[in-house]
């Protein structure tokens, strides 16, 4: 059952991923880790879309999904800006902030990293866009 | 010997030079201007006929390819000179937009400046030309009109094996469509003018060669028009509030290029290796003869 699971959300991430690749650098979809040291880590996936005005997007979909609050580029720097509400570790709310470089543009595998914080709790982020 | 060899090039040259034919002389620099284009060829029911005449062989080859004209450059239809070397600017060419005048998102903007240093293209990767872009390629395209089945193919040379399918029944797009390469394309008559409408396009290839971004939402608007034997009026409107903040208008004049037709072209798709064909990811070699 749970490998059904997982392979109904990789189909499902997939097609996402199947769009998306010259058009709006964010759209599509990043794999990546996120941690608050080089040796605590945590996977995360985070798919983003452009409906010509905002970007919006999830992290991790799945039953703990989280939607971006707030997703901005500022392409004079390829800077970005993410918000987002979440839980810790104790299912306490948080509310998350990152910011990152977009590199690599032109490729299909861009990256971004970066920072991210919520509270006093800091650490980096680094994603990767699927092909 | 070495004189001897000198002498015999020279007089090779000479000799070439005063052939009548000479292709690549064209009348231009010895004081006569090149003889008048034949008139656009017409089917029997008098619409334009845009392939070439029974007997006789041509695909349509690209005019400038730029859709907006770099800032600096003199306006003018047709673009500058230097955009496509050894093609002079065509006066009929639709007006070009500078490229600070195009209605860029910034978003779009940015990719735009950022794919002139870097241009690392679908279509060198052996990726279907959408849009427009399927006009820009070397090798030309052919129309293939099929009154009877209301419809007219365009056939893309150089791109890997790829055709265009133009419904000419009066149908409309369909809801739901899901995004591809070349979308959905519709066509009608306005006189002697082919006006295309085209939705539908996915995101995976450049519209154009410089690399204008665009979304999924992205429609085309393509006016062909025949103006002679040897040329071809084409005008585009770009739709896309994805990347623009609104409409624009760009266009070139496509030439004929006779005693061509279409040829067997493989193009290596899922190519692992194309730092091997281009170089790298930072910019792309277009001497190379292996780039299509």
């Amino acid at each position: 059952m749970k490998s059904k699971v997982i392979c109904l959300l990789l189909l499902l991430v997939g097609s996402v991923a199947s769009f998306a690749q010259e058009g709006h650098p964010l759209a599509g979809t990043w794999y990546g880790d996120w941690g608050p040291t080089p040796t605590h880590r945590n996977q995360i996936t985070v798919v983003m879309s452009w409906d010509g005005k905002n970007v919006g997007g999830i992290i991790n979909p799945g039953p703990d999904v989280v939607n971006l609050k707030v997703a901005t580029l500022d392409s004079t720097k390829w800077t970005v800006h993410f918000e987002a509400d979440g839980k810790d570790d104790k299912g306490q709310p948080v509310h998350f902030v990152a910011d990152g470089k977009l590199d690599n543009i032109g490729s299909y595998n861009r990256t971004i990293t970066g920072s991210w914080n919520h509270g006093t709790v800091k650490g980096d982020f680094k994603l990767r866009r699927d092909d | 010997m070495r004189n001897r060899l000198l002498f015999i090039f020279a007089g090779l040259v000479l000799t070439l030079a005063a052939l009548p034919g000479a292709s690549f002389a064209q009348g231009r620099g010895r004081g006569q201007p090149p003889a008048p284009a034949r008139p656009a060829p017409r089917w029997p029911d008098g619409r334009p006929n845009f392939g070439p005449i029974a007997g006789e062989l041509g695909v349509w080859l690209p005019g400038n390819a730029r859709f907006a004209d770099p800032d600096e450059a003199p306006r003018g239809r047709g673009g500058n000179a230097a955009a496509f070397p050894g093609f002079a600017p065509d006066a009929r060419a639709p007006q070009k937009l500078k490229v600070s005048e195009v209605p860029w998102q910034p978003w779009a903007r940015g990719v735009y400046d950022y794919r002139l240093q870097n241009q690392f293209e679908p279509h060198t990767r052996c990726k279907p030309s959408g849009g427009a872009r399927e006009f820009f390629t070397p090798y030309g395209v052919e129309f293939v009109d099929m009154p009877e089945l209301k419809r007219m193919f365009i056939m893309d040379i150089g791109g890997p094996h790829t055709y265009r399918v133009i419904f000419m029944d009066g149908r409309e797009h369909p809801k739901d469509l899901e995004p591809s390469y070349y979308g959905h394309s519709v066509g009608h008559w306005e006189g002697d003018t082919l006006v295309l409408d085209t939705v539908g396009f996915n995101e995976k290839f450049w519209m154009d060669r410089e690399g204008s971004p665009h979304t999924e939402k992205l429609h085309f608007i393509e006016r062909f028009t025949r103006l002679d034997m040897n040329s071809m009026k084409y005008e585009i409107t770009i739709d896309d509030p994805g990347a623009y903040t609104k409409t624009w208008n760009t266009g070139s004049v496509l030439r004929w290029s006779a005693g061509q037709e279409l040829f067997e072209y493989v193009c290596q798709d899922n190519n692992h290796a194309p730092e091997l064909m281009l170089g790298n990811e930072k910019s792309v070699d277009r001497s190379s003869v292996i780039i299509p």
